[in-house]
């Protein structure tokens, strides 16, 4: 009888552990392979009969001139890009909510874009909105735009409206992903309790559905965050010649004929992982305090 | 070993992220834990491939099992001894990897060239397409595994990647000696064949067809095309916002400013470029300022006032086909483009006086090709005259033939092969042919571009 | 600006008026109706949002040139079907390949992230934190950095070239999504009904099939969808450890994305989301015949 019951208590002792295995067994390999990058930052290549720490390449990528201007676009595409899918997201998803979504809905709104690879909806906003797009076509049509130059065309835009515009429809319906079934189960329960008690949809939203979707969305907000932090094929193809993003210059060093090169953009990759790193910790601190505070 | 480093370079980022304060107590503790995760995950990855060292030879044996008989039997082929490497060859899969994005030519190597292989020779072509960058990681990391039979038999490659392939090993020869019709038909002393971009070939690589950059537009909306550089820069002004070109780095708006730099310091002066194996950015400087200088002057009359480029030559290629722009530039005549339908009828090219830069491109086989034998079946096919011919009616590829060493009924057909509106005759291309910079000189071209035309 | 900005300017208005969740008892229904208008709105201008780029997508399939400024194009092609049903394509083979793949991926995922969640969120252990924050470290890495370390594990391994070995690639892509989506579903809906069962003496098995999976089925089947996506769509990955042997339908198409060629590239498009729909509507109809009631995990 205590035997069993002690077998029972080692049991549950083990059983998480047991439990995370096979997923702590897969984010092994991930690190392995993520070790084996950043060591060729620091330039140990194996295959290139390499075996020695250097700095060198860390320290020509932190003195680059382009460094700290390209860096800078990155964070604004990805912040902007994050808080725009936020905003959108929550929207959709309210909407979402409230209409009771039904399969085909779903399909439509959110699981579609979620589908379409990203150099795909790439191709959708340039032939929307390049100099020679539908949307100014349509322009030239009601006799706005002249000729296919005077349209701000998506592709290599300074302010890098083309990227965003990519990301926003890519990551939107993400967010509403992430939060549609959280939100329309507590907008149900509290929802009602809240409206029982007099407060306003509006104000009932704001002050208990949202804030009880908020652990979701800040995920959310995270993934969409480091996502176009560290994503190369946008910026690349629709961002401007200068600044370049801070992926585009690891991308365009990596493809650098020379293999030695791998090194500088494992280095850049090494700079890309530290602020999503930090990034990702901050959030873990706020996720810390809020569940103190509750 | 290389866990120590690992553990001295992450305890180093830890330090530096706490101090950074952004996280306070309780995040140091996390990010404490984290890397000890991370190097809990080092330790646990390491052992894997320790593991999978002993079964290293398994993959190797597994691939080998369809070719069983074929592939030992290459393990001792005399490759001098065309007949034995026929005879090795017979009953393999060969695979060729290269850039899978253009639609005839794919068509071509599985419609043409892959039947022929098959039929005369018993030999299945595989073709997978990939980027070259990608076939080199693919290598690389094949290299680093230790891998002796890889899954890379031949491959096409460009001359700056070329290089670097054959300065670290990863290519199999010299083996262009063994080819029948490399010794036949092909010149082995011509510098198309003797340097890729500027790098001695040595026999390591065969040369696969050539190609020069042309200019292309709509006779329609112009009637004569720009064929200086001072007419280029009228031409310009004359249809401003609607020039441009991809961003060097790109290897067509690469060519297509060495084009123009060429055209500005003269043919000679730039085919210094082509044979410098040691440049500076001084040395190379020195040679191109005058062209550099053309480049930003032109600038203010290009798309988006020159202040931002296209990043790669099939979206300038869309933007041209959609009219937003009226010139576009690529290796070779938009025959294809035309007789599909996405480009009008009218369509046609031209060079400039001063030359367009040409380049021959290359195969390679790869240092650890399970099926050498098939794959030098394989390239000796390409080169043969049937299907140089072929390339050339189908593709519009110039042959990398020697043509007065073919018999004169191949040079018969050659010639009847009927030019298409959009094509330039060939005497006509080779007569104002630019050779390319050198491997090397490339990078550093396109970093002052960068610094001087497009920063300016 | 993009094509989101009206959404959410429409949405500042819907809010400002009647946005909000379900109002309680009578005055709910007639309230309800009128936020449901602006609701269905927004729903509708995002349909569009989504609809409209396809159809375009749909259109140039066919279209062979489509210059400006044409509103509709002019000429049209079968060259694009014609390459995806070329003999050369094989693309009968290749679509097989890619949803074997995504199916192993998506079935290995949320087995995987669910035995994580149900650790993370039931059971406190030391470690707990480190393990949350080690199945999400894939989202703050770039996957180049990975993929070359891990090539050449797997090339070790004699994973490489393996449909197994692009599988458990794919994984590693999908867990964290997979893992976020479980947590949240676990920790919301409580451990309280499968105690009672348990309370009850049904045995973990049971409990699991009776209670856990069918509680969880629209989180589990969240993920599935989820994973299925990320390896339908890999490409890098699928290049490097796959090696260029196992050829999937991103692989083939990629490509021609890039290419500028936008008769094919639209042609494999439309392949590439028709063959994830269809997988799609399999696994709701899946669902439903599991599932026909709906749980209210919240209430449990």
């Amino acid at each position: 009888m205590v035997d069993r019951l002690a077998l029972r208590r080692a049991g549950r002792a083990v059983a998480p552990y047991l439990l995370m295995a096979p997923a702590l067994v897969l984010v092994a390999v991930f690190l392995y392979g993520v070790v084996g990058g950043v060591l060729q930052g620091f330039g140990i290549m194996p295959f290139l009969g390499r075996t020695d720490v250097t700095f060198e390449y860390w320290q020509q990528v932190l003195t680059r001139p382009d460094l700290a201007q390209s860096v800078s676009f990155s964070f604004y595409l990805a912040l902007a890009s994050s808080l725009w899918a936020l905003a959108g997201g929550i929207v959709l998803s309210a909407a979402l909510c409230a209409v009771r979504q039904t399969r085909l809905v779903a399909l439509v709104d959110v699981q579609i874009p979620l589908m379409c690879a990203h150099i795909l909806v790439v191709l959708f906003m340039v032939s929307l909105f390049s100099g020679s797009g539908l949307v100014p076509r349509v322009l030239h049509c009601l006799g706005l735009v002249a000729a296919p130059s005077d349209f701000p065309s998506i592709v290599g835009d300074a302010s890098g409206w083309g990227v965003l515009a990519v990301y926003a429809w890519k990551e939107v319906p993400f967010v509403a992903f992430c939060t549609v079934a959280l939100m329309s189960h507590v907008s149900d329960r509290f929802g009602e309790a809240a409206a029982t008690l007099g407060a306003s949809p509006l104000r009932t939203f704001f002050t208990v559905t949202l804030p009880l979707c908020k652990g979701a969305l800040m995920k959310a907000f995270l993934v969409v965050f480091a996502f176009a932090f560290g994503a190369y094929e946008v910026p690349f193809l629709l961002g401007p010649t200068l600044p370049k993003a801070l992926p585009v210059l690891a991308y365009i060093e990596f493809q650098n004929p020379d293999i030695a090169n791998r090194s500088v953009a494992m280095a850049l990759n090494g700079v890309m992982a530290l602020v999503t790193t930090v990034a990702a910790i901050a959030y873990f601190v706020v996720l810390k305090r809020e569940g103190k505070g509750r | 070993m290389k866990n120590d480093t690992t553990e001295a370079v992450l305890l180093e980022q830890n330090r530096i992220m706490t101090r950074r304060r952004f996280v306070g107590l309780s995040g140091a503790s996390l990010a404490v834990l984290m890397f000890g995760g991370t190097l809990a995950g080092c330790a646990g990855g390491d052992e894997a491939p320790a593991e999978g060292e002993s079964k290293q030879d398994a993959p190797a044996e597994s691939a080998s099992t369809d070719t069983t008989a074929a592939d030992s039997a290459a393990a001792d082929v005399d490759f001098a001894d065309w007949d034995a490497v026929l005879e090795a060859a017979k009953g393999q899969t060969v695979t060729w990897y290269g850039w899978g994005g253009d639609e005839a030519r794919n068509n071509w190597i599985n419609t043409v060239l892959a039947p022929a292989l098959k039929e005369k020779y018993d030999v299945t072509l595989e073709l997978v397409g990939m980027d070259i960058n990608d076939v080199l990681t693919q290598l690389s990391g094949e290299m680093q595994a230790g891998v002796e039979k890889g899954s890379i038999d031949f491959i096409w490659i460009n001359g700056e990647n070329f290089y670097s392939c054959k300065e670290n090993g990863y290519l199999w020869g010299p083996f262009t000696d063994y080819l029948p019709n490399f010794n036949d038909y092909i010149d082995p002393e011509s510098p198309e064949v003797l340097y890729d971009f500027g790098s001695p070939t040595e026999g390591y690589e065969c040369p696969y067809g050539k190609a020069q950059l042309q200019m292309w537009y709509d006779s329609k909306a112009i009637s004569d095309p720009p064929t200086t550089v001072d007419a280029f820069k009228a031409f310009c002004e004359q249809h401003k916002g609607q020039v441009t070109y991809p961003e060097p780095g790109d290897f067509v708006g690469t060519a297509f400013i060495s084009c123009l730099i060429a055209g500005v310091i003269g043919k000679e002066e730039f085919e210094k470029l082509s044979s410098m194996s040691e440049p500076t950015e001084e040395s190379v400087l020195e040679i191109v300022q005058p062209g550099l200088d053309y480049l930003r002057e032109l600038n203010p009359y290009l798309w988006k006032e020159g202040t931002t480029f296209p990043a790669d030559s099939p979206t300038v290629a869309t933007m041209y086909a959609d009219g937003e722009l009226v010139l576009n530039m690529g290796y070779g005549a938009p025959q294809e483009l035309v007789e599909t339908g996405q480009l009008p009828e009218s369509t046609r090219s031209f060079i400039f006086d001063s030359g367009t830069v040409g380049n021959s491109n290359f195969m390679a086989i790869a240092a650890n090709a399970p099926h050498k034998a098939a794959a030098l079946v394989a390239i000796n096919e390409v080169v043969s005259p049937e299907m140089q011919l072929s390339i050339y009616e189908d593709l519009s590829g110039i042959s990398v033939l020697d043509m007065t060493k073919l018999p004169e009924e191949d040079q018969q057909a050659f010639a009847d092969v009927p030019l298409g509106e959009t094509q330039i005759p060939l005497d006509e291309l080779l007569a104002h042919r630019v050779s390319e910079a050198s491997g090397p000189v490339i990078p550093i071209l396109e970093k002052l571009w960068l610094e001087q035309v497009a920063q300016a | 600006m993009s094509g989101q900005e009206p959404e959410v300017e429409a949405a500042r208005a819907a809010s400002a008026g009647t946005e909000g969740p379900a109002g309680g008892g009578r005055p709910r229904r007639c309230r309800r109706r009128k936020r449901n208008g602006a609701a269905w709105a927004l729903v509708a201008l995002q349909a569009l949002c989504v609809v409209g780029p396809v159809a375009i997508i749909v259109l140039w399939a066919f279209t062979s040139a489509w210059p400006w400024p044409l509103l509709f194009p002019e000429t049209f092609t079968t060259r694009g079907v014609e390459e995806l049903f070329g003999p050369s394509q094989r693309l009968g083979e290749v679509l097989a390949t890619s949803v074997g793949i995504a199916l192993a991926c998506a079935l290995l995922t949320v087995v995987v992230a669910t035995m994580a969640a149900a650790a993370l969120s039931r059971y406190r252990f030391c470690g707990r934190d480190v393990a949350r924050f080690a199945v999400l470290v894939p989202f703050l890495i770039p996957a180049t950095v990975f993929a070359m370390g891990v090539q050449v594990a797997f090339l070790r391994a004699g994973l490489s070239g393996t449909v197994v070995g692009v599988v458990v690639c794919h994984a590693i892509v999908a867990l964290p999504y997979a893992a976020l989506i479980m947590v949240d579903a676990m920790q919301a809906a409580g451990s309280r009904l499968e105690d009672q069962a348990r309370l009850c003496g049904a045995g973990p098995v049971r409990v699991w099939a009776t209670v856990t999976a069918p509680t969880l089925a629209p989180a589990l089947l969240s993920a599935a969808s989820m994973s299925y996506i990320l390896s339908f769509s890999q490409y890098f990955l699928t290049l490097l450890v796959g090696a260029g042997k196992v050829k999937t339908l991103a692989l083939v198409m990629f490509p021609y994305l890039s290419s500028g060629d936008r008769t094919i590239a639209s042609a494999y498009g439309i392949v590439f989301l028709a063959a994830t729909l269809a997988v799609f509507l399999l696994f709701e109809v899946l669902l439903r015949r599991q599932v026909s009631r709906e749980i209210d995990y919240f209430n449990g």
